[in-house]
Formats: C-alpha cells, sequence, structure tokens
C-alpha cells in the first residue's frame, strides 16, 4: 500500500509558507541573478578561450570594477536558488513514487552543483582582484572560472533525470507535476550536456563561449527554471486545496507515525 | 492509493503498472553505483592516467610530457567525467536512503550527504579540473602547469576531512542501527576507510616513499582498501534493497 | 592472551564463536593491513638498513619496554573481566575493564611523552625514512588504542545492567583490545628491537 500524497502522517501542512516563500526568493534573487549575468563584462558577449594572456589581461584591468561588482552579485545571488531546488526536493517526496530515494539523490546533486556555481565566482573574483598580477596567472584563473562554471553540467543531468523519473514514477491518478515536466526535464538535461566539452575545444559552439555550451545551455536553464517555478506554483496551489489547514493536529501527525 | 485507481483513463498514467514496479527507483538507483563506479575506473585509471599516479618527484619538464602524452585521454576522460559526475551524487542520496531505515536519527543520512556533497568537489573534481586546465594551453607557463598537477593529485590522493566525517557518519550509524539494514561488518570497514584516511595525511608532506601520493601505504594499499569497501557497499545496499519491504515507510 | 573459555550457562550461544564474528572478520582483515604496512616497512628497511639502524637507537627503549608491560597488564585485566562477566559478576567485570582502561590511558600518556621527546630532540616525521615510519606506525597504533578506549567504555556501559548485557560487545571489545595489544608488540619488535 503506497502512501497516499495527502497522507497526514507525512506532516506535510506546516511548510506550505516555507514553499512560497523559498519561491518567491527565487524570484527575487534571480532577478538580480539576471541583472549580474547581463551586468558581468565577460558574458556580452562571452569571453573568448582564444583570448591571449595579455587579451585577457587587459580585459580584467578594463573592467575590473564591473567586473567585481556584478561578479559580487552573482555569488552571493547564486546560491539563493537552493531553497527553490528544495521545494522541487519536497514536491518530490509527495509523489507516490515507490519510495523516496530520488529526492535524496536530487539533493545530493544540488548542493554540490551549487558549490560549484560558488567556486567559479570566486575564481573570477580572485582573478580581477589584482590586475597587475602576472598575465598567466590572470589567465589561470579565467580559464579556471570558465571550465568551474560551463563544464560540470553533471549535477544538473543528474538532478533533472531524478525529477524526470520521479514524474514518470508517480503512480497517483493525479500526479504532482505534469508528466510533461519529465520529458521537459530529460530534453533539458540532453540539450545542457555538450557543455562538456567546453573544459577541451577552445573555439567553435562547443568552447565555453560557443552557442551550444554558452547560449544554448544557459537559455535552456533559465526556461527550465521559469518553467519550474509556474508547475511548482500550481503544485503548491493544489496542495493547499487538497489539504485543508483544520484536518491535520501535530498529535495526529505524531499519532500516525 | 492502489495500483487499481491508476487504470482510470487519464492522460497521466503512470509508466509502469503493476507488481513490476516496485522498487523500481531503488532498484534503478542501485545500477547507477556499479555504472558510475565502472566509469570512474575507466576514466581515472585508464584515461586520465590519475590511478595509479605519476610521480612527486617529476621535473617541470617530465611533467609536460606527461601531459603531452596523455593530453588526449585526460581531455576525454575528464570532459566525461563533467557529464557523468552526477551519477555519484545519485548513489550517494541511495546509501543516504538507506541510512533513513536505520533506527539512529535522520542527521547520519544528513551528514552522509552534506560530507560527500562537499567532498566530491576538493576530492574528485579538483582533480579533473585542474588536469583539464593543465591540458588546456600547451603553451601555458610550465610553472603554473606543474601548480596544477601538484594541486590536482594532491587534492586527489590526499586526506580530506569531508570523507573522514563522512566514514565516521557511515560507521556510527551502521554500528548503532539496531535494524540491521546493513551488517555490522561494514561498519566496521568504514574503520579501515578512516584510518587510509589518516595514511593519505602525509601525502601533503612526502614527496617520495610509501606517503607520498604514489606511495606503497598512502596510495596503493589505501585504494585495495577502499575497492575492497566500495565493492561490499555496493553488494550491501543491493541486499538492503531486496531486504526492503516494498510498503515501508521510511520516516521522513 | 585469548582464553578459550567454554562458554558460561550464562550466555545462551553456547558452542559459538567467543564474540561477534563480524568483529573477528574486522580484527583479521585490521592485521592484514598492518602486516602489509610491517612488509612494505621491512623493505625500506633493507633498503637502507645503515640508517634505520642509526636512527632507532634515538627511540628510547625504556618507553618502548615499558609501553609493552602496560599494554600487556592492561590485556590482562579485560581478559579476567571477559571472564568475569561469563560468570555473571558483572561489577567485578567492570572493575577489571576500568583498570584495563586506566593502563590504556597511562599508554597514551608514555607514547605522548615519548614523541615530545623525540619531536624536542629534532627527531621529527620528516627526519628521515625510519622516523617516518616510526611517527606513522605508532600513530596509527595510537588511534587504534584511543578508538579502543571508547569499545572499552561502551563495553563498561553494557555491564551495567546485567540482565540487558550483550555479552558479544564485551567479548567482541576484548577481542578487539588483544589485537592492539598485539599490533604494539610487533611495532615494539620492529621499530625498537630489531638489530
Amino acid at each position: 500500500m503506497l502512501p497516499p500524497a495527502s497522507d497526514p502522517s507525512r506532516g506535510d501542512r506546516p511548510t506550505f509558507d516555507a514553499q512560497s516563500v523559498s519561491l518567491w526568493l527565487a524570484v527575487v534573487f534571480g532577478v538580480f541573478l539576471l541583472i549580474a549575468f547581463i551586468l558581468f563584462p565577460g558574458f556580452f558577449p562571452p569571453m573568448s578561450p582564444g583570448m591571449s594572456a595579455s587579451e585577457v589581461t587587459k580585459f580584467y584591468v578594463r573592467h575590473s570594477t564591473m567586473i567585481r561588482t556584478s561578479m559580487i552579485i552573482f555569488n552571493l545571488c547564486g546560491i539563493m536558488l537552493l531553497p527553490f531546488f528544495m521545494v522541487i526536493v519536497y514536491q518530490m517526496k509527495r509523489m507516490a513514487t515507490p519510495t523516496q530515494v530520488l529526492g535524496y539523490c536530487y539533493l545530493s546533486a544540488a548542493a554540490t552543483g551549487a558549490t560549484l556555481f560558488a567556486i567559479a565566482d570566486l575564481f573570477w573574483l580572485i582573478a580581477a582582484f589584482r590586475p597587475d598580477r602576472d598575465p598567466q596567472l590572470i589567465m589561470l584563473l579565467n580559464d579556471l572560472a570558465w571550465i568551474t562554471f560551463t563544464a560540470p553540467v553533471g549535477m544538473i543531468i543528474a538532478q533533472n533525470l531524478c525529477l524526470g523519473l520521479a514524474v514518470l514514477l508517480d503512480s497517483q491518478p493525479r500526479p504532482i507535476f505534469p508528466r510533461w515536466v519529465a520529458y521537459f526535464s530529460f530534453g533539458v538535461a540532453l540539450v545542457m550536456a555538450p557543455s562538456v566539452c567546453a573544459a577541451v575545444v577552445q573555439s567553435g559552439p562547443l568552447a565555453w563561449n560557443g552557442l551550444v555550451s554558452f547560449w544554448l545551455r544557459i537559455i535552456s536553464y533559465a526556461l527550465f527554471l521559469v518553467v519550474m517555478f509556474f508547475v511548482l506554483q500550481s503544485a503548491i496551489k493544489r496542495q493547499r486545496k487538497e489539504q485543508p489547514v483544520s484536518a491535520i493536529t501535530p498529535g495526529a501527525v505524531a499519532a500516525a507515525r | 492509493m492502489t495500483h487499481a485507481q491508476t487504470d482510470t483513463a487519464s492522460a497521466d498514467q503512470p509508466v509502469t503498472v503493476g507488481a513490476g514496479r516496485e522498487k523500481l527507483d531503488l532498484w534503478i538507483c542501485w545500477w547507477v553505483l556499479p555504472v558510475f563506479y565502472t566509469f570512474f575506473g575507466l576514466i581515472f585509471v585508464l584515461l586520465a592516467h590519475v590511478m595509479p599516479p605519476p610521480s612527486p618527484e617529476l621535473s617541470v619538464s617530465q611533467i609536460l610530457a606527461f601531459f603531452h602524452a596523455h593530453g588526449t585521454t585526460i581531455k576525454v576522460g575528464f570532459a566525461l567525467l563533467m557529464g557523468v559526475i552526477g551519477l555519484g551524487s545519485i548513489s550517494n542520496g541511495l546509501v543516504a536512503y538507506q541510512m533513513k531505515r536505520m533506527s539512529v536519527r535522520p542527521v547520519f543520512a544528513y551528514g552522509y550527504i552534506a560530507t560527500l556533497a562537499v567532498g566530491a568537489i576538493p576530492g574528485c573534481l579538483f582533480c579533473a579540473i585542474f588536469f583539464l586546465v593543465a591540458v588546456f594551453r600547451p603553451d601555458r607557463n610550465p610553472h603554473l602547469i606543474a601548480l596544477s598537477y601538484d594541486t590536482a593529485l594532491l587534492t586527489f590522493v590526499g586526506s580530506l576531512g569531508c570523507f573522514l566525517a563522512n566514514y565516521c557518519v557511515f560507521t556510527l550509524a551502521v554500528l548503532l542501527d539496531k535494524n540491521r539494514v546493513f551488517p555490522r561488518w561494514l561498519g566496521y570497514m568504514g574503520v579501515w576507510q578512516i584510518i587510509t584516511e589518516l595514511l593519505a595525511a602525509p601525502v601533503f608532506i612526502f614527496k617520495k616513499g610509501p606517503f607520498a601520493w604514489n606511495g606503497a601505504i598512502a596510495f596503493y594499499e589505501g585504494t585495495v582498501i577502499f575497492v575492497v569497501f566500495l565493492t561490499c557497499l555496493i553488494l550491501q545496499v543491493r541486499k538492503a534493497i531486496g531486504n526492503q519491504p516494498a510498503d515501508e515507510l521510511v520516516p521522513d | 592472551m585469548l582464553q578459550d573459555v567454554a562458554p558460561s550457562p550464562a550466555t545462551a550461544r553456547a558452542g559459538r564463536l567467543l564474540g561477534d564474528l563480524n568483529v573477528w572478520i574486522f580484527v583479521l582483515g585490521d592485521l592484514v593491513f598492518f602486516g602489509a604496512y610491517f612488509v612494505i616497512f621491512m623493505v625500506y628497511r633493507h633498503q637502507e638498513t645503515a640508517v634505520f639502524l642509526a636512527s632507532q637507537r634515538h627511540l628510547s627503549l625504556i618507553a618502548g619496554a615499558l609501553n609493552t608491560m602496560v599494554l600487556l597488564t592492561s590485556s590482562r585485566f579485560v581478559a579476567l573481566a571477559v571472564q568475569a562477566a561469563r560468570r555473571g559478576e558483572s561489577e567485578r567485570a567492570r572493575r577489571l575493564i576500568s583498570y584495563g582502561g586506566l593502563f590504556g590511558v597511562a599508554f597514551v600518556a608514555i607514547k605522548a611523552f615519548e614523541w615530545a621527546h623525540e619531536i624536542g630532540h629534532g627527531f621529527t616525521l620528516v627526519r628521515n625514512d625510519f622516523f617516518m615510519f616510526y611517527f606513522m606506525l605508532t600513530g596509527v597504533h595510537l588511534f587504534h588504542v584511543l578508538l579502543g578506549l571508547v569499545i572499552l567504555v561502551v563495553a563498561n556501559r553494557e555491564l551495567r545492567s546485567p540482565e540487558r548485557c550483550r555479552s558479544w560487545i564485551v567479548e567482541s571489545g576484548a577481542a578487539y583490545w588483544h589485537m592492539v595489544d598485539l599490533l604494539w608488540v610487533v611495532i615494539f619488535a620492529l621499530l625498537y628491537l630489531v638489530r
């Protein structure tokens, strides 16, 4: 007998507000993230791996202030997306999958992925810290930042695989997320996968400034986040309707456990 | 919520219905374990030549020669790792989930996830990232390439508090667990892992001898013990999944 | 050291392995791995015999011998404790384990003294290969001792309520402690004595 999604023993009710807050936090910080993204001189247009050390150094010297401002914002706001991912984990746990294991896998991947994002930002910031540093060192830091930012898509791929699988295995008559979310997740993962090549090529669409590894990857991921926002919104709304506030008391929760 | 109710003709049919999907997500996740570690072996042993590692005593020009000789396979291997590393997270999530079934507090399971989620980066990905950076520009300053070489291998072989904490959490959880999700001897093996982690600490000190990053004790014996532990872990997770009742309510 | 006492009527598992099979797997595995470390030590010793012999003289034979006596005595107490526990004399067993633990603490203290003395004279981990092995082997052994002290505390607590006492914990703890003792004897022989 699989536990139904609105089983009182799961203690679902008290976390609605936390979910909404997490979602809207993501929106607020997402806006800042977008602004920082646009402001970072290295993204519009994306810096080429083919730039020489002196060109890279000139870039950091010329745009020093803007790089640091935008990267600081990027750094602070990026991790604020974690509560958003936690809402996804929480909804995954409500799905009538055979077990709850996929939520833990998702959590694990999200934590590592967020850390990688932070490290990439730090490399950019360190590169910008002393523009009079040896150009070879600045280029090394720049390379590290770009490779760390672009290449390890494995985390996102794993997250999306877990999410998609959970949605497909959700055996309720009205699943938490609609089925197309699974295929959408798989699709985004597939589209982002070629970005791993950014760590090995210096030009072309697969390079870290290329059509595939940069533009396609970032646009598809941004799209994924926006779509998931609305999917989560409607899932939370449904959850509120299906679980009236008065039905569950802490005592019932404890007893049912 | 029985399977019968899923037969309603709605557009939201589950992918598989019936007894075959008992613990299906668990079994899928279990398969990730041997698949991931096969990739891991393929990448680190055959492609990247990190296992066994080249010597810490190589001169700068020898390091350049190493990267020149293996540049292509390093790129292929570690680019592949960038894509499949997430499978490691799935493996960790599965073990953590089994730990949730134990009688001990769930904090152990979350500790397990946290320590590995953090440790994966300095302990595994740094090696890949720094090797990739080293081979990215052959015309880079040789001393910076040598720096990347050191960073990659020191972080990979050298001990890490994250893994030490991970093994402590795992060992404690298994030994204190009254539900016997994992057999006790697996917990004791965790103690060996703790010891190998301690024995890998001198890697940051010695450039040759048994405690260097290519040393008989710090690397070879440590790797043998790790492979033994990992094999046992994978097999015991399989057993644990098999023993898990399909309708078990795992506490949140 | 390992007393193969016939199981007393108090234990339900008459005729079965002393202690717990899981712990024996651990103990044997630990011995195998330590054995490998010892072999590697001997290989390096063979290659640099002169250096090893010369460095060995800087070790305090007294401290080493003292530690050996301390640990052997500690093991004796723990073995007696197991016997007492099997006879149902929990209070006596607990006292004996405490004595064993005290001697274990003494071992740690002597070792700390010894290390401080050596480091004070400039013989550190990086001095030469001999001292590298010395500090690493005794260090890992020390970790085993500290772990063993924790296990003795657990065994002690187990004996607090004789009805609910899980005898396998006491016996396994004793087996582990004996292993720690055995390892020390080998380390003492290899590092301090072998000329």
